[in-house]
């Protein structure tokens, strides 16, 4: 009798899976809609949703997009899409690679700086700021190519110190993680105080945000960014056995020093190709995976995609807070997204966290 | 031979000259084993002699220097982690797991092996779990997070996982650590079942001899990385091997009811000075055992007698080396021993009777006693049981210890009493005494116990004072 309850409720939470993630797209699709409608210039729903509409093929022969003006277009179709695809993707990459490498790494505390990842994009974007601000490379501006690569390089600088034979455990990755963090940040400090003009533009970047968002860099970090993604999520169930340890993870049939290698090369893929075009965003890849494990709970299979999907809303809502907040003061000013993702997500974080702690603490 | 080995269809394990290595370290050297399925193995040795070593050679996770691990006749390392997993599982030492997953959860990652990238657990994965887990007697625990769970509920969860994945050998480092004599013995007796019915490979590392005697049909004993003895329990536990891996004195005796090999390590005891002067023993029925322990650890020449062949007494004698004189087994004490006992106890400055029950086979050692006395060495009689309850002669052992009284023997009512009118293991009687204080020391209620502390307190001030 028990015994039928429990297998029931366990395959009933297996296939309660695919609604919450059918849900929380639709949930996306929702936000990004709704988040077209925020910003300073006044654009009614109505008209996004023609603007919208006349974009689909098949669907714009039924829309009548006479009454939209043609600023209202642009201001929907060049300013503010990009900016709220550019929050989706950003937010997906960064909570998705957080769940990597808090599994990977068996810690809680592991996000991308501990591998260096975000240092050596913070050290890229900063040289490239402060030497020619403007250049373009592969037609992508300099600042991007630079913090994507710089990401990559410290990633590997990492991986290959720690290297002990032919095995990474990951005590001496966390070590070597830290101390290079340490130094490239550093390295950002120096800069920084050279900076002179350029300060400005480097703390902008630091902070992170999506005001200068463009359709060019969206096409560029998004197959980075989509295609690592669904890769990393192959190893959902590696996930899961590297939670028990790397010796039993092994024991259990898992390659475990290729599933480190890709797991921790994607993820540092896509963090890489996600600050490039955001600036470092701190919270979304560190808290994300913790609030999502105490909704979900700690199955990689589930809890890599609703981590991604709600990583995108929360750094969605985040950037149209970040946009209206300061629209009172100056049409033209706005907050970075990277203090409003702190700001409003810690708090919220301890909220969930104070509820739910009993069965967190372990 | 191997021919036949595939024939029947079940699973091969060959090690051969396994050299293993921690930097310039050898902790494993040229060790060599052949295994079939329904083998159920034992490693015994002493800390840092290689057990965990060699169980890591096999499962892939230190790979040898030199020799070769096969699998069915293949290089283990040259096979998918996949293809391993599915034949071979291991219950490591230690168990940290990183969130905070439900029991069923952990067991079914046991079927990672069984499954393909992108499959959920179906239903007969479901089924597997839920026998290994009614196995293991942990199926009400299944909804249960990891890290709520006891100790040796964890424990059974590891063991559920590794069956779960259905291997052909499985590996127990130490399995039976968190669990308590009746989940010992469940788990080793399951795991015994599945050697016998399914024909598995059993590889386990044993601190506790006994329950390896009692479970394993061979055994390995290393010795600082080498083999030093294999073969069956018999040929490898013997006090000669265990004298000479663990620097332990045993026993080494096949226990009456499961009729294994049964091993009882005596503690090391650093002996006394040797005392000059020699203490013999009328004994009989395993009452002097302990005595005969205690006195050659404080230095006394031991002797006892007449002692029947096979009799406990004896083989405790025989162990620990003490000149018995001797009757054969089940007989009467015959003129020719009683004189040589008398030859024996003239020798000795001490005789010392122990509470052995009397019938007409033994009454003469009673008369031996009472020869001694008259020629004037000291006796002392334990009486622990009343002669009443152990006369089998009609009243003639109630007379004759009268008579041993009225001469002058000594009576006392323990060992103990005796050991303090001896005089010796003074030392040993404080450890004991200290050892009862502190036990009552804690059952006492409260108030009790700060007195004690006092008390004892005052003690030792006094001591050192002395």
């Amino acid at each position: 009798m028990s015994t039928d309850k429990v297998e029931t409720t366990f395959f009933r939470r297996t296939s309660r899976w695919k609604i919450i993630l059918i849900l929380l797209i639709f949930a996306l699709f929702v936000i990004v809609v709704v988040s077209l409608n925020v910003g300073y210039a006044q654009i009614s729903f109505t008209d996004i949703l023609a603007i919208l509409g006349k974009q689909v093929p098949f669907l714009n022969n039924y829309v009548d997009s006479s009454l939209v003006r043609v600023a209202s277009e642009n201001i929907v179709l060049q300013i503010r899409l990009p900016r709220i695809l550019a929050g989706v993707l950003v937010g997906a990459a960064l909570a998705a690679a957080g769940v990597v490498y808090q599994g990977v790494f068996k810690n809680p505390m592991a996000d991308s700086y501990v591998l260096g990842v975000s240092a050596g994009a913070a050290v890229g974007a900063s040289f490239s700021i402060l030497f020619s601000v403007s250049s373009f490379v592969f037609g992508l501006r300099l600042v991007q190519v630079a913090a994507f690569l710089g990401a990559l390089f410290s990633m590997f600088l990492v991986y290959n110190i720690a290297r002990v034979g032919s095995r990474v455990p990951v005590t001496t990755l966390l070590l070597c993680g830290i101390a290079v963090n340490f130094f490239l940040f550093a390295v950002v400090g120096l800069l920084e105080v050279v900076a002179g003009d350029e300060l400005h533009a480097i703390v902008f970047w630091l902070v992170g945000g999506f005001s200068n968002v463009l359709w060019r860099d969206i096409w560029a970090v998004m197959p980075f960014i989509i295609i690592g993604t669904v890769i990393a999520y192959f190893y959902a169930r590696d996930l899961n056995l590297l939670a028990m340890g790397e010796e039993t993870a092994h024991h259990l049939g898992v390659n475990v020093e290729r599933a480190k290698l890709v797991l921790l090369v994607l993820a540092s893929l896509i963090t890489g190709a996600a600050v490039s075009i955001s600036g470092l965003i701190g919270f979304v890849g560190l808290m994300i995976p913790h609030v999502t494990r105490l909704v979900m709970g700690p199955d990689h299979r589930i809890l890599f995609p609703t981590s991604a999907i709600i990583g995108a809303i929360f750094l969605v809502i985040c950037d149209d807070i970040a946009r209206v907040v300061a629209t009172p003061f100056a049409s033209t000013m706005e907050l970075p997204v990277g203090i409003i993702t702190m700001l409003f997500g810690a708090p919220f974080f301890i909220l969930l966290f104070k509820k739910k702690k009993q069965s967190y603490a372990a | 031979m191997q021919h036949e080995r595939l024939v029947a269809n079940l699973v091969l394990l060959d090690l051969d000259g396994v050299e293993c290595r921690y930097g310039s370290v050898k902790v494993l050297e040229n060790v060599s084993l052949s295994l079939k399925g329904g083998d159920f193995v034992g490693i015994l040795g002493p800390n840092g002699s290689g057990k965990t070593t060699l169980l890591k050679s096999i499962s892939r996770t230190l790979k040898p220097h030199k020799g070769t691990v096969l699998l069915n006749e293949a290089d283990i390392y040259s096979l998918k982690s996949v293809d391993v997993a599915k034949q071979l599982a291991v219950v490591p030492q230690d168990t940290s797991i990183g969130f905070n997953f439900a029991a069923l959860d952990i067991v079914l990652m046991g079927r990672n092996p069984h499954m393909k990238r992108f499959q959920l657990e179906n239903e007969k994965d479901m089924a597997v779990a839920r026998k290994v887990m009614n196995l293991t007697n942990i199926w009400h625990l299944a909804e249960r997070p990891i890290n709520e769970l006891s100790g040796g509920e964890k424990q059974r969860v590891i063991i559920a996982r590794a069956l779960a994945q259905e291997p052909k050998i499985l590996l127990l480092d130490e399995p039976l650590t968190h669990l308590d004599i009746v989940n010992q013995l469940e788990i080793m007796d399951l795991v015994k079942d599945l050697c016998v019915k399914e024909k598995l490979i059993i590889l386990a590392v044993f601190h506790d001899f006994n329950l390896a005697a009692r479970y394993c049909n061979a055994s390995i004993m290393l010795k600082n990385g080498k083999i030093f003895s294999a073969g069956s329990l018999t040929e490898v536990l013997t006090s000669e091997n265990l004298k000479s891996v663990f620097n332990v004195d045993a026993i080494v005796t096949k226990h009456l009811v499961t009729n294994s090999v049964f091993v009882v390590p005596l503690s090391p005891q650093k002996s006394s000075p040797p005392k000059k002067c020699s203490i013999h023993l009328i004994c009989g029925a395993g009452t002097g055992t302990a005595l005969m322990k205690i006195l050659l650890d404080e230095g006394y020449n031991v002797t006892a007698g007449v002692l029947n062949v096979l009799d406990t007494d004896f083989e405790t004698a025989e162990f620990l080396k003490i000149p018995v004189t001797t009757e054969a087994p089940f007989s009467p004490i015959t003129e020719k021993s009683h004189s040589s006992n008398l030859a024996m106890i003239s020798e000795a400055s001490t005789v010392v009777l122990t509470s052995v029950p009397f019938g007409y086979g033994n009454l003469q050692n009673l008369e031996a006693a009472i020869a001694a006395l008259k020629r004037g060495i000291p006796t002392f009689v334990i009486e622990e049981v009343p002669i009443e309850r152990r006369d089998f002669t009609g009243g003639k052992a109630k007379a004759l210890l009268a008579e041993l009284k009225s001469e002058g023997a000594e009576f006392v009512k323990d060992q103990n009493e005796l050991l303090s009118l001896l005089n010796v293991s003074v030392d040993k009687l404080k450890i004991a005494k200290e050892e009862r204080d502190r036990l009552l020391d804690h059952l006492k209620p409260e108030e009790v116990h700060k007195e004690t502390k006092i008390r004892n307190k005052d003690e030792k001030n006094e001591e050192e004072k002395i």
